[in-house]
């Protein structure tokens, strides 16, 4: 979430939405040709991988690739820091 | 289907290992097994439950091993199965690799005591129901370890039976935990009714657990991890041997009920109202038994009372929604607490049985070895960068800054928080340096591997351990990646508070000023006035009206009052009043003779 504390208790919905009455948007968000996400890795990928279910959102591609690499580089997962860094990476821009 | 079989095997075949030195000694005589045996074993069930855990990390497999079923109906079956999943696998090693250094000290700890060998059988029994209690698929199993857990305990603070605060500690424990298990019997009773069947599994529809067995689990893990309300069982267990505080007081026997809490998540998760009940459940704990630690002597107790707060810590952690974050907290907690309480035994048994820190002090230059070790267990306690605790500490409390919950709960944890670095400080300070407070002639003494070995592989533990099952593990649930500096930093930043703290009160008191009796120092000393208040009013109006039940209601009123006596002095009265007309003149009676006649004839001709 990233807020603040004291701005959540101090300012009003506008400064910080309500968490439990977020608001929603248009799916194209005003903008003309805007078209829907889709997610990088298929469904069935990520079944054959056995993600976590709260984990499967649009950074999994990422997921799946570190969890490829530390089963192949068993012994020392340290060699899969970067794509660990690039999977961190895209869960904070999203 | 390789893999499975070799998960099964060794799990199973550790389980054997750590039984087989209580069953040689009944096959022969010539089996017996000494401590050194007993140590030598369970390292052998470490390395072995090394195997399970890192194929677990290589393939990710998980499996549950059916040994038999007890088909009491067709409807209804108990089966002894095991469950090897991510939780029991990682536990198994962590718990065994904190017991052989447990042991390995105790044989030196121990070594003047004539029963040695069946402490060790005492150890040996208890650490098999714990692993029972984690490797349980059903609740049938988990209870058994449950209790067997409860019994060790029992028997172990009690070990010097001859003390009667011991005895007095070890029925304190026994009763605590015996108002726990009502919650976990609750929801064993509510799941066999509804579920027909004591696994734990997720609901079929998210949303529909009720609250009542949740909060029996609540209940059981309350009582069992000695959280605020049913606590003051921990600190009264440090009347135990050192080894016994160590093995089952930090590391293993109190986390099984956070334990039980992190198997139960699937029916937990989407019961709002019991989250929250944990998460300010374990945010008052954590603070509660910080407080008590501030002003504690005894070198154990202050140690017990950490304990008690990092409990609190998990069950947070618990509800947050987050129980492979508790699940981390417990291993990494379990290095550096076993090896701080095996550093205060060091320490004690070097002090010829001084528990009292105002009467250390610099033993950093007589007990080199066992300071550094505890500075280091102090250090990982308190959460420093890329120590064991951080790896668990500092994402419960980003996570707990970053999601929607009670602000209370949060500045309850971090105030916790602060006091953690305070007391430990406190403790370092007092015992490591500063004056030499102990007495002349001391069998000061550290130069034994038993207790260098065990406090160091400890110490590795505590540094490593987190930076490995970290690396090793993947999150199941991602972690927060998005918050302000402020926020990142909050728990160094309140731990170095804390730090900064215990300076300035040190310094405050070596300069002798005169100690001021305040109403929060007297809180924290009595422990929060919460032992007189419960035990006397419990036992005094338990005591007071079993005593009017059994004499004054039983024995007085069914006995007597109704029967006999009270009809003798009914009869009595009767009897007092128309004995004055007995006055022996025949006058009299035949007057009375008359007067009754009369009357019978008025009343019958009337009629």
């Amino acid at each position: 979430m990233g807020a603040h504390l004291a701005r959540r208790y101090l300012g009003d919905a506008e400064v910080e939405p309500d968490p439990l009455k977020m608001p929603t948007f248009p799916p194209d968000m005003g903008l003309p040709n805007r078209r829907p996400r889709e997610s990088v890795a298929t469904a069935k990928q990520l079944a054959l991988g056995r993600v976590p279910l709260e984990q499967r959102d649009y950074c999994a591609h990422h997921l799946l690739r570190l969890m490829r690499c530390h089963r192949d580089a068993f012994p020392l997962p340290w060699l899969c820091n970067s794509l660990r860094h690039q999977w961190d990476l895209c869960q904070h821009e999203e | 289907m390789g893999t499975a079989l070799i998960l099964n095997t060794s799990t199973l075949l550790t389980l054997i290992i750590i039984t087989s030195p209580l069953f040689t000694p009944l096959l022969s005589n010539t089996l017996t097994a000494s401590p050194t045996h007993i140590v030598r074993t369970i390292k052998m069930a470490f390395m072995l439950s090394l195997l399970p855990m890192a194929l677990f990390t290589y393939s990710g497999a998980d499996t549950v091993t059916l040994c038999w079923e007890w088909k009491l109906i067709t409807n209804f079956k108990i089966p002894l199965d095991f469950k090897i999943d991510q939780y029991s696998i990682m536990f198994s090693p962590i718990a065994l690799y904190v017991t052989w250094s447990i042991l390995q000290f105790a044989t030196w700890y121990m070594a003047s005591e004539p029963h040695i060998t069946k402490f060790f059988h005492y150890l040996l029994m208890f650490l098999t129901a714990m692993m029972i209690l984690t490797t349980a698929n059903n609740m049938f199993l988990l209870f058994i370890g449950w209790e067997g857990v409860g019994i060790m305990s029992f028997l172990l603070i009690g070990w010097w039976f001859g003390r009667a605060e011991a005895n007095t500690a070890a029925l304190q424990a026994v009763l605590y935990n015996r108002i726990g298990d009502i919650g976990l019997i609750l929801s064993m009773a509510w799941l066999a009714t509804t579920t027909s069947t004591w696994q734990i599994l997720p609901p079929t529809e998210p949303g529909t657990t009720p609250t009542l067995p949740l909060l029996g689990l609540i209940l059981a893990a309350t009582g069992k991890s000695a959280q605020f309300s049913l606590h003051p069982w921990l600190p009264a267990a440090m009347e135990g041997p050192t080894p016994v505080s160590a093995l089952l007081h930090s590391s293993t026997m109190v986390v099984a009920g956070i334990f039980l809490l992190i198997r139960s998540h699937p029916m937990l998760t989407n019961n709002q109202t019991a989250l929250t009940l944990c998460l300010c459940l374990g945010a008052l704990s954590s603070l509660f038994a910080a407080t008590c630690a501030l002003t504690q002597n005894d070198i154990k107790k202050i140690i017990a009372f950490s304990t008690s707060s990092q409990l609190g810590l998990m069950m947070v952690t618990i509800g947050l929604n987050l129980p492979q974050l508790a699940f981390l907290h417990i291993s990494t907690h379990a290095f550096f607490k076993a090896m701080l309480f095996l550093c205060s035994g060091s320490i004690i048994h070097s002090m010829n049985g001084e528990q009292d820190i105002r009467k250390m002090g610099n033993l950093q230059t007589a007990l080199p070895t066992t300071t550094s070790c505890m500075t280091i267990g102090n250090l990982a306690l308190m959460g420093t960068p890329f120590l064991a605790g951080f790896y668990s500490k500092d994402p419960i409390i980003e996570s707990l800054n970053t999601s929607y919950l009670n602000a209370w709960a949060l500045s309850l944890t971090l105030l916790a928080t602060m006091f953690t670095a305070t007391y430990t400080t406190r403790m370092t300070l007092m015992v490591q340096t500063g004056p030499t407070r102990v007495s002349p002639v001391n069998p000061t003494n550290e130069n034994d591997p038993a207790i260098i070995n065990s406090i160091t592989r400890l110490a590795a533990g505590s540094m490593l351990a987190g930076l490995l099952i970290s690396s090793f593990t993947l999150p199941i649930k991602t972690p927060p990646m998005t918050m302000p500096l402020t926020t990142k930093t909050t728990a160094i930043i309140v731990s170095i508070l804390g730090l900064i703290l215990a300076l300035e009160l040190l310094n405050i008191s070596n300069t002798l000023t005169k100690p001021k009796q305040t109403p929060w120092a007297n809180f924290s000393m009595t422990l929060g006035y919460f032992n007189p208040l419960t035990h006397r009013i419990s036992s005094s109006l338990s005591l007071g009206n079993s005593q009017k039940l059994a004499l004054s209601l039983v024995d007085l009123s069914w006995y007597k009052k109704i029967g006999p006596e009270g009809i003798a002095s009914l009869q009595q009265t009767i009897t007092k009043s128309s004995t004055s007309m007995h006055t022996g003149l025949i006058k009299a009676y035949l007057g009375t003779f008359a007067l009754s006649t009369i009357i019978l004839i008025l009343t019958t001709t009337h009629l």
